[in-house]
């Protein structure tokens, strides 16, 4: 296969970084879904292995973690649907671009504080 | 009809379905969520798990999850590899590896799914 160098970087604007942060969450994501399968596969060993695996993730640390978990669905996702939508609506103009990626920015912090405070108020009040 | 539209040479089918496969992921992953964290109540408890899972519903679903969320991710990684390993011989070995640890994931996945079966009742 023919192989060359091709532009790592880009200037380091808002676009870039989102972008940036996309790929390195999927990553992230990906290897979540196998860590996800490996604690499910207790399930086909009976409850008490079930439990055990279940008990030995829940403390403090593996919950916040999970707060951060969620944190990186949701900005894969939602910036996900905005590279979808960017197609097809005026997201993708000049003078609106930058206006839908703050928003889209916002919307994540904004609903990633609504979980993340409630999961953490669960925490807490274990 | 999208499918008309496109070649299917050089990645595009993979163009849209990485689109179509995040469409419904993000659907199912707001299903899975609601399903398991506010109806659930967010107990893990073994027995609700496994009547759920007892369901051929929600098994086909979980096989659907499994089989688009490994799409989803392996074509990304492919582009990731794509774009940072310039070396034939590594860029080779990676798609090699992405497939394998795929192929090993699905198999592994639809064998845990398929082998849930309903709690004898608790006693």
């Amino acid at each position: 296969m023919k192989s060359y160098r091709v532009k790592r970087h880009y200037r380091w604007h808002l676009g870039y970084m989102m972008w940036l942060l996309h790929r390195f969450s999927g990553l992230v994501l990906a290897a979540y879904l196998i860590l996800h399968l490996w604690v499910l596969s207790h399930l086909t060993k009976g409850e008490a292995e079930f439990n055990r695996i279940m008990d030995a993730f829940n403390n403090p640390a593996f919950r916040l973690m999970e707060i951060g978990l969620l944190g990186i669905f949701l900005y894969h996702g939602v910036n996900g649907l905005r590279v979808f939508f960017m197609d097809y609506g005026p997201m993708a103009k000049n003078e609106t671009y930058v206006k839908y990626l703050v928003g889209t920015f916002f919307l994540i912090v904004l609903v990633f504080l609504a979980g993340g405070l409630a999961m953490l108020k669960t925490i807490l009040a274990e | 009809m999208a499918l008309r539209i496109i070649s299917f040479r050089s990645g595009t089918f993979n163009w849209l379905f990485q689109r179509i496969s995040g469409l419904a992921l993000a659907a199912i992953l707001g299903l899975h969520f609601v399903v398991i964290h506010l109806i659930s109540n967010g107990t893990y408890d073994y027995q609700t798990i496994m009547e759920r899972m007892a369901s051929p519903a929600w098994k086909a679903l979980d096989i659907c999850f499994l089989v688009l969320a490994l799409y989803h991710g392996m074509t990304g990684a492919t582009i990731v590899i794509d774009d940072y390993v310039h070396r034939a011989g590594w860029r080779n070995l990676l798609y090699v590896l992405n497939w394998l640890l795929a192929l090993f994931l699905l198999m592994y996945g639809t064998m845990i799914v398929l082998s849930l079966k309903a709690p004898v009742a608790a006693g």
